[in-house]
């Protein structure tokens, strides 16, 4: 076999009982790998009512077929489970190292079932399988508790784990790899934390063979030249990583401010990639085989944010910087490392702490209840929340659980940002009528990362869309979200795919894609089956969220019915109504949004 | 009619000396487009570019009116 292993390891934690399983090829093919092959697995072996923190939630690792090949950032792994944040489906994506490095261990893939009585990390070298007592762990952070385990291991192995977050349950807990990359939202970490799982650590060196090396060797390398020529002119994501985007969003006025009550932030300059690449930039970092290197070390060098690490990326700028209305820098930086070593996502950590912010500027929850001022721009109060969150300390406790519970706790529902109760990204979508579409109707809640397309809206990749009109954006939203489908099923990372894989007119990609798909597996897919694969994921993800009862697509009460007061959206609302039930139509569901009896024959789903 | 001119990111390196916070005041006659301001700046304009009048999307040949800011960046992805 070729690009996959069509092996999959299992893991019961209840009994310590690891078994290995073959993938049958059919289901390899119709649901490509990664976030496609895991969601076939969840949706046949659990009930989608399932409590997500239960011994009885399944936890899936998958990698993809492009995944450790020579493809550009053919890096990826997802992690996909019931989300105790949102009720629904998690599909959580990371770079780094450690995917590379788990695919080589002769698996596509690791289902975590039931619960450890004690805490225990995965150790897997090829066929040697052990689940190991990490009580000597238990309790440090995720920098500490990776250089034990390679030190008890190998310096060969890599690491993925969880920290005091996860450990805690906490709602926005993360898994994080290779100390610096997150599979971060929806809560993964806290279901991992449920499990008394700590960690899995990773090595080997068996790689499925290519069906063509030579073909595929070409066109990696054709597409890694075409990344360096943009690099060579100037690409702003070699330069400044993502963290040069808050110019382009407060440009726009879509950079959430002060818990999305503004679209500009008057601060931007201090808090951006130019201020970061001036004050603190040590280098730039890749993952593995990424020609881009989007990736930065850091290093805050003395006061009180004292701190060495990597990042911060755009979406944490947003968050703790303009959603909390903070302007100093190091302190942001302070509490993205925080939330890496601590184990938390910075968007779910950041713009709950900003809910918090307007809940108490608004007498909505007393001092005396935080137990300190949290007026927005208040760094110091920021930072020790987030410690706070991570331990579920104090008012912690209450953080921890997410802006949407804690906003309905004090009577105000409205002051939360969130659908399916999951946290917005750095898109306000009052002036962005996509984006606001995509959150509306996202299998996994608020996400840029279910079908970004900020990318056309916002940046202009591969075509720039008017990002305040509604029209086209159903079918917009609808391809791209089966394209992201396609990416992190295959393996890949979006930032490199989305300009270099796939053809600039978008109806007749993706031809690259699919290439690259038939080098690795010699599956002879045409575009148009790679296409209807990733339709048929996400459809299949649809039904899991519809049967785990999150049936309602919609937007918060703040950007249906509170226009932004500035900047050049200053006057908007998203038009949801205007886009669903079109994009309902374009999707082939019914008008509640259910997939009908003849999409789902179409795309060969039960029904 | 003077209109403001703001850089974005990479393509600050274009702009004149006397530019402050990434952008810069500039006196152009009646009736300049959006593409004739922008070319002034030894930019390359490529497939990555982008142009947006005070955060609008418009047609590189619409007129300039006195005030108006445009901006410009390059993307190759976002965040």
């Amino acid at each position: 076999m070729y690009g996959w292993h069509l092996k999959l390891l299992r893991v019961n934690l209840t009994t310590k009982k690891v078994t290995t399983e073959d993938v049958d090829p059919k289901i390899a093919r119709d649901y490509l790998g990664g976030r496609g092959w895991a969601i076939h697995y969840l949706y046949n072996e659990m009930d989608p009512m399932t409590d997500p923190l239960a011994p009885e939630n399944v936890m899936i690792f998958a990698t993809g077929p492009l995944t450790a090949t020579p493809a550009p950032t053919g890096n990826r792994y997802m992690v996909v489970t019931k989300s105790p944040l949102t009720g629904a489906l998690a599909h959580s994506n990371s770079g780094g190292e450690f995917p590379t490095w788990m695919k080589r261990t002769g698996f596509d893939m690791f289902i975590f079932e039931g619960k450890s009585s004690e805490p225990v990390y995965l150790f897997v070298n090829e066929d040697q399988v052990e689940v190991r007592s990490a009580a000597h762990v238990w309790g440090k952070d995720t920098h500490e508790t990776t250089d034990i385990l390679l030190a008890e291991t190998s310096a060969e192995a890599r690491v993925a784990c969880i920290g005091p977050a996860g450990e805690k349950l906490a709602l926005m807990a993360g898994i994080i790899n290779d100390k610096h990359r997150a599979a971060a939202r929806s809560g993964v970490g806290a279901v991992m934390g449920s499990k008394n799982l700590k960690a899995v650590v990773v090595m080997g060196k068996k790689n499925p063979p290519l069906f063509n090396a030579a073909e595929m060797t070409a066109l990696s390398v054709d597409t890694s030249r075409n990344v360096g020529a943009d690099v060579k002119k100037g690409s702003n994501m070699r330069i400044y990583g993502t963290s040069y985007v808050p110019q382009v969003t407060n440009t726009l006025g879509i950079f959430p401010t002060r818990n999305f009550q503004q679209g500009t932030f008057e601060s931007t300059d201090k808090i951006d990639g130019i201020a970061l690449k001036e004050q603190y930039l040590i280098r730039h970092t890749a993952c593995y085989r990424c020609p881009l290197a989007c990736g930065r070390l850091t290093e805050v060098p003395d006061g009180e944010y004292k701190g060495k690490g990597e990042g911060p990326e755009y979406e944490t700028i947003s968050a703790f910087g303009g959603a909390c209305g903070v302007s100093n820098l190091a302190a942001l930086i302070k509490a993205n490392y925080m939330c890496n070593e601590l184990g938390m996502d910075t968007i779910g950590a950041g713009m709950t702490i900003a809910a918090a912010m307007e809940m108490y500027e608004n007498g909505y929850i007393p001092e005396e209840t935080i137990g300190m001022p949290l007026k927005f721009g208040d760094h110091d109060a920021m930072i020790e929340m987030v410690r706070k969150m991570a331990y579920r300390e104090g008012f912690g406790d209450e953080l921890a659980m997410g802006s949407y519970r804690l906003a309905e706790k004090y009577g105000h529902p409205e002051v939360a940002v969130t659908t399916r109760k999951q946290e917005f990204p750095g898109y306000d979508p009052r002036g962005s009528q996509g984006m606001g579409l995509l959150y509306a109707t996202s299998n996994k809640g608020a996400s840029h990362m279910e079908g970004d397309v900020a990318y056309e809206e916002v940046f202009g990749v591969p075509v720039k869309e008017d990002p305040h009109t509604t029209e086209g954006k159903p079918e917009l939203v609808a391809h791209f979200q089966n394209s992201f489908a396609l990416i992190d099923s295959a393996g890949l990372c979006v930032f490199v795919a989305l300009r270099y894989v796939f053809s600039k007119d978008r109806m007749i990609w993706p031809e690259r894609l699919s290439e690259m798909m038939n080098y690795t597996t010699g599956e002879g897919y045409t575009p148009e089956e790679v296409m209807k694969a990733a339709e048929r994921i996400y459809n299949l993800e649809r039904m899991f969220l519809l049967k785990a009862g999150s049936t309602e697509d919609t937007l918060p009460y703040r950007m249906l019915h509170e226009p932004l007061p500035d900047g050049p959206a200053k006057g908007m609302v998203n038009q949801l109504d205007k886009m669903l039930p079109e994009f309902y139509k374009v999707r082939g569901w019914d008008e509640k949004g259910v997939p009908t009896k003849e999409k789902l024959e179409e795309l060969g789903l039960p029904s | 009619m003077m209109i403001h001119v703001k850089l974005l990111a990479n393509y600050r390196e274009h702009l004149p000396p006397e530019a402050k916070n990434g952008g810069v005041e500039l006196d152009v006659p009646d009736g300049t487009t959006v593409r004739e301001a922008i070319s002034r700046f030894p930019i390359p304009l490529d497939d990555t570019s982008v142009i947006v009048v005070n955060g609008l999307t418009v047609d590189l040949n619409t007129p300039l009116k006195a005030g108006d800011v445009v901006s410009a960046f390059s993307a190759i992805a976002g965040g």
